[in-house]
Formats: C-alpha cells, sequence, structure tokens
C-alpha cells in the first residue's frame, strides 16, 4: 500500500542569477512498511528528496503525496500539524534540544499538539527504556555521548507514532560501533513496528540492511534497487 | 505552553550574564521611571498643597463675573456685595463637602514707615480662616509657621504681615508701626494705622517686595467697604473641585447669578508651568529608558535567535508551529520583563527608604520653608511601568521572533 508518492517532482534553487537544479522529474513510490535508503555521490539531491518527503521544503513543480494527502499544497501550519502527525526525523547532529533532558526531548512532539505531561512521560519514558536509555531520562544531551544522543532522537522520532520516518545521515557522526548499533536498532524497529523508513546515506554498512536502495545522481533517480521484500531485510 | 515556558527559563538561565545585563537595563529603567515619577509626584503634590492650603487659595475661588479682566480699573463695579458674599457663603458652608468658605478682598496702596513709602498688594483674609486652612495642609505642610512673628488675629485689624522683602525695604521689624495709604473704592485717600506682627517670604520672588496678609476688616476699612471680591472654597476632597465646579456653575447660570469661578489650577499658573516642565522631563526621561529597555531586550532576542536557528529549525520540523516559536521568544522577553520589573521595584524601594532614612531637606519652588525631600511611591506607576516594561519586552522580541520564525526550515536545520 502506498504511503508516500512523489509525481514529476523538481526542486530549483536560486543562488543570485543562477538557477541549480537539485531534484529533476522525479517520480518515486514508497510502500507502507518500506526500509529505504536514497544514496548517491554529494550534491546528488539526497538531502532535498529527503526534505520534499519529510515537507520541510516544497518542490518547484510536480506533488508530493504522503497518506494521500497532497502536502506540496498545504500552508505552513497545516505542513506543521502533518509533521507533528505523520512524520518522525533523525537527522545527522541529532539536534536536540540542548536545555531539555533526554526525556524532555522525546516529550516534545506529543506535547507540541498539546498532549499532556502525565500522558507524554510514560510514553517518552517507555521508549528510551526500549532504546537501552532507561537510566539516561533526566540527562541533559551533552552529558550523553553521541551513540546515546541519537538514540534519543530516535525514540523522538518514534514517540508519536509516525507513518514514515525520514533519517537524513542517521550514522554518519556515529563512531563504526555506534553506527553499526544504531543501523541494527533502526532494521528491528522497522521490522518490528512496521514503521516506514526513508534513510539518506553514504553508510555500507545500512545499504546492506535497507530492503530497497534508490540512487540519485545529477538530481535524478538512476537506480531502484529492490534488495529484500519489505519488512524481512536482511538480518 | 508549559514546555515553551520550561525552554524559555532554561535558556534565560543558560545564558546568565547576557540575561542578568538585559534585566538590570530594565530594571534600571523601571527604577528611574518610579523614582522620577515619585519625585515628580512629590512636588505637584507640594506645589499644589501649598497653593490652596498655605497660600490660603482653596480649591474654589468665586468671583462676579468679569472681575478678573476689569476688577482693577473699576473695583466698585466688581465686588461682591455683602448680600451676595453673605448668600454664598450660607449656600456653600451648607454643602458637606466644603471645609470652609471665607470671603477675601485684596487691595493695592502705599505703605509707609513714616519716612519712606512704597507701592504693596494686600490679601484681606480672615486671619482664623487662613490658619485653619494652612493647618490642614497635608503632611509637612500643615506642621509649617511661615512666619516670623506673631499670627494675625480677627480681633487685631490693625495687625497685618509684611513679606521680607517689603519689611526690609521700608526697615521695618515686627512690633514696628507703618501707615497704609488706599484709594476708597469711591476714589478718596484713606490712610490706615498698622502694627507689623509678622514677616514672611512670599512664595513668588516678585511679591517678596510688595506683598502684605492683612485681616479682611483691614482690608475693608481701607477700601472703605464691606464687600469683598472674591469667595475662597476649600474642600474636604481635592478631587470634589471640578464636579463641584460645573456643579456651582450650572447652577449660577440656571439662577442668572454673574458669577464666575476659577479651580486652584486655573488660578495657580507657576504649579501649571512647572507641572508642565516635569512632565516634558519626565517624557525625556521615558523616552530614554524606552530605548535602553527596547535596544537590550531586542539585543538578547536577537543573539538568543542568532545562536538557535538550528533549534527553531528542529522545533519547526517536530512541527511547532511559526507563532509558538515567536511565543517562545516572547516568553523569554516577558521573563526579563518581569524580573527586571521586579528588581527595579526593590530598587525603588530601596532609593525610598534610603532618602526617608537620610531626610534631606530643601526649600522647593513657591514653598517659603524648608521642607523635606521626599520620593513617593505611586501606585499607577509602579504597576503601570510593570505592565509597560512587560508589554514593551514582548513586542521587542517578536520582531526578530517572528524573522526566526519565518526563515525556510531547511536553511535552518543547516545553519552553523
Amino acid at each position: 500500500m502506498t504511503l508516500v508518492e512523489l509525481q514529476q517532482v523538481e526542486k530549483t534553487y536560486h543562488l543570485g542569477m543562477s538557477r541549480i537544479p537539485a531534484l529533476r522529474d522525479v517520480n518515486l513510490t514508497l510502500d507502507r512498511g518500506a526500509f529505504a535508503a536514497v544514496w548517491g555521490p554529494s550534491g546528488s539531491g539526497k538531502s532535498t528528496l529527503c526534505n520534499l518527503v519529510g515537507t520541510l521544503d516544497v518542490p518547484t513543480g510536480g506533488r508530493v503525496i504522503i497518506a494521500g494527502q497532497d502536502v506540496s499544497r498545504l500552508g505552513d501550519d497545516a505542513r506543521a500539524d502533518f509533521r507533528n502527525r505523520t512524520l518522525g526525523f533523525i537527522f545527522q547532529t541529532f539536534n536536540l534540544i540542548p536545555v531539555l533532558s533526554a526525556l524532555e526531548n522525546v516529550m516534545l512532539p506529543l506535547q507540541i499538539p498539546g498532549t499532556p505531561g502525565v500522558q507524554a512521560r510514560p510514553a517518552a519514558a517507555g521508549w528510551l527504556e526500549r532504546l537501552g536509555l532507561g537510566t539516561l531520562l533526566d540527562h541533559r544531551p551533552d552529558q550523553l555521548s553521541g551513540g546515546q544522543r541519537q538514540r534519543v532522537a530516535i525514540a523522538r522520532a518514534l514517540v508519536a507514532d509516525p507513518s514514515l520516518v525520514v533519517a537524513d545521515e542517521p550514522t554518519a557522526n556515529l563512531d563504526s560501533d555506534t553506527a553499526l548499533e544504531i543501523v541494527n536498532l533502526l532494521r528491528d524497529i522497522n521490522r518490528d513496528q512496521g514503521t516506514t523508513f526513508l534513510i539518506s546515506t553514504h553508510d555500507e554498512r545500512l545499504l546492506g540492511r535497507v530492503d530497497r536502495r534508490i540512487l540519485l545522481r545529477d538530481g535524478r533517480i538512476v537506480e531502484d534497487t529492490q534488495m529484500h521484500s519489505p519488512g524481512k531485510g536482511a538480518p | 505552553m508549559s514546555t515553551l515556558f520550561r525552554i524559555a527559563m532554561r535558556n534565560l538561565l543558560k545564558n546568565r550574564r547576557r540575561s542578568l545585563t538585559a534585566v538590570m537595563a530594565i530594571a534600571m529603567g523601571y527604577a528611574a521611571v518610579n523614582v522620577f515619577g515619585g519625585f515628580t509626584r512629590y512636588i505637584n503634590s507640594n506645589l499644589r498643597d501649598s497653593f490652596i492650603y498655605n497660600q490660603g487659595n482653596g480649591h474654589l475661588s468665586i468671583f462676579r463675573e468679569g472681575f478678573l479682566e476689569k476688577g482693577l480699573l473699576d473695583p466698585g463695579k466688581y465686588l461682591l456685595t455683602k448680600s451676595e458674599t453673605d448668600s454664598l457663603l450660607a449656600t456653600l458652608r451648607a454643602r458637606p463637602e466644603v471645609f470652609l468658605a471665607t470671603p477675601q478682598l485684596f487691595i493695592t496702596g502705599i505703605v509707609s514707615n513714616g519716612a519712606a513709602s512704597t507701592i504693596f498688594i494686600g490679601a484681606g483674609r480672615v486671619p482664623s480662616d487662613a490658619d485653619a486652612m494652612r493647618q490642614r495642609a497635608p503632611g509637612m505642610l500643615g506642621r509649617l509657621t511661615p512666619f516670623e512673628g506673631r499670627a494675625l488675629r480677627d480681633d487685631t485689624p490693625a495687625g497685618v504681615g509684611l513679606s521680607e522683602g517689603l519689611a526690609g525695604l521700608l526697615d521695618l521689624k515686627v512690633g514696628d508701626g507703618a501707615i497704609a495709604v488706599a484709594p476708597t473704592i469711591d476714589g478718596q485717600i484713606n490712610a490706615l494705622d498698622a502694627e507689623v506682627l509678622q514677616t514672611f517670604e512670599a512664595a513668588v520672588d516678585l511679591l517678596n517686595d510688595k506683598l502684605m496678609y492683612v485681616p479682611l476688616q483691614f482690608a475693608r476699612d481701607l477700601f472703605a467697604t464691606q464687600r469683598a471680591d472674591r469667595i475662597i472654597v476649600m474642600l474636604e476632597h481635592t478631587s470634589d473641585t471640578e464636579p463641584l465646579r460645573q456643579e456651582l456653575e450650572a447652577a449660577f447660570h440656571a439662577r442668572g447669578q454673574p458669577f464666575e469661578l476659577r479651580t486652584w489650577e486655573d488660578l495657580s499658573q507657576l504649579y501649571r508651568k512647572v507641572r508642565q516642565m516635569f512632565d516634558i522631563i519626565f517624557l525625556f526621561l521615558f523616552i530614554i529608558v524606552l530605548v535602553i529597555s527596547v535596544m537590550s531586550v531586542v539585543n538578547t532576542v536577537n543573539m538568543a535567535v542568532m545562536e538557535r536557528i538550528r533549534e527553531i529549525g528542529t522545533l519547526r520540523a517536530l512541527g511547532m508551529r511559526q507563532t509558538r516559536i515567536v511565543l517562545l521568544f516572547a516568553l523569554e522577553s516577558a521573563a526579563l520583563g518581569v524580573v527586571g520589573s521586579l528588581v527595579g521595584a526593590g530598587s525603588t524601594l530601596m532609593v525610598w527608604f534610603g532618602v526617608n532614612l537620610a531626610e534631606p531637606t530643601w526649600v522647593p519652588p513657591i514653598i517659603t520653608a524648608r521642607i523635606p525631600l521626599e520620593i513617593y511611591l505611586v501606585p499607577e506607576y509602579l504597576i503601570g511601568a510593570f505592565f509597560f516594561l512587560l508589554a514593551l519586552a514582548m513586542t521587542s522580541a517578536t520582531f526578530p521572533a517572528r524573522r526566526a520564525a519565518r526563515q525556510e526550515i531547511v536553511d535552518a536545520l543547516g545553519h552553523v
């Protein structure tokens, strides 16, 4: 069942008088439960694609449809609400709020639409415990290691039970062992929860674990390879 | 809201030095406005009370219509008759808001020590009424004895008071005799013996070599009349002045009575000028405080925004609306405003306490004695400045916060 559909999507940036095409005529569908990676050389348009699917940006042309809704036509507030309800994000640099504890960071996506703390707290704590951070709930980001921070970010991405998690280079700032842990963690969540992942990455270990690889070059999809059946990827 | 509040407060605490600078700027602004405002209120109150009570001008003065414009040229035509005076006094004294109503007659003439003479302006007042008005002055003013010598008395019509300059010109001292010469209302020359009972400093420098306080009967005898040129009305409460003026004016008009009313504020030109001057100074101070506070808050919020562009991008990515981002920074500024105002209120109280403890004294304009310098705590300034600075801080934060909130999320997330 299709969750994400990109129809003839174009994205062009303007730098002074120059026009820089980042994506050209991209057509893509992503089914629910997919664990897909977008990969390619620097400047190929990976991040731009993730930003458009994540509704962080709007296309210059074409349509982005997520869960049946054309998000490219939504206003700013409606897109914000849509992101909060439907999407989770994992960033390369973790992007935790420095003044909040691990628990408070994970509670954020629930509290933004007004979920009371008494409901948000156990949900957030549950995810942190599940990701092995049960003893670090009150730690601030600067008291956590890189791997721990990324786990907090993953818990934050998942706490509101999103349909789709967009991860932009989630292992780029981690050492090898930690990166492998994170890759396995994402894979397990995909398998156990059925959460759909779209991951932008260079990481070969991550590429080896995904169900589908979408290769971008010069803003175009040049290769789209189904590696395994969704949800039954490599161990 | 609690999440925004938590983020806002923790960011303020994280940048303690910067927050402290903004808090101190707001606090100093708050204290400056309240201390100067309190001093201005003290000055205005004393000027008002001195004019109303100490100088015996009361809250309201009733004249025959046209007296203030043409009364000097033809006093006989514009004085209140005895029956008018009695009728007005009876009406006024029956009113509950009136503390005292008394007739007065101002005269001009020449005063002599037997060898030299000079012109004088005499305020003819009922001595016991003038004393009652002076003693009713609030605070220190009511306890002042604004003359040297003895008080004038109702039963000593020849006993007069001379302003110090006038006494100096004629080399007259307390206990000396003098002769007052003036034309009667019929144009005849009249002369009366007087005894100097007191000397005083006139509230206005220009009058200090001309002013005499004389008993009403002395003025009447010199002018050869039993009439008065005004009725002075002192009220229980100053706030009753305007309502009573309007009511009396309407009553005079309805009855066709040819009287006109002036409030103490109408007659006290000096009060109005001093008040205007302080209002302008206060306005300048207020603008300076405004600029400093706005710049301080804008600078603080600008720096906070610049440092937290990525954080803003993250919050937006997680689904926070632009308005909530603006609210986040507005909350931070509001906290600066609240804490700054509270520190400012504390500073104002300390200055107030310090001034009360030190008890400095001075001679303010139109008050002729050394009195304590005070700073009043004015509730409307204390509360008004709090809400004003709070609103100002929040408004100042809005512009940089809106700019940051409107930034493209992708650019914000990529901000280094």
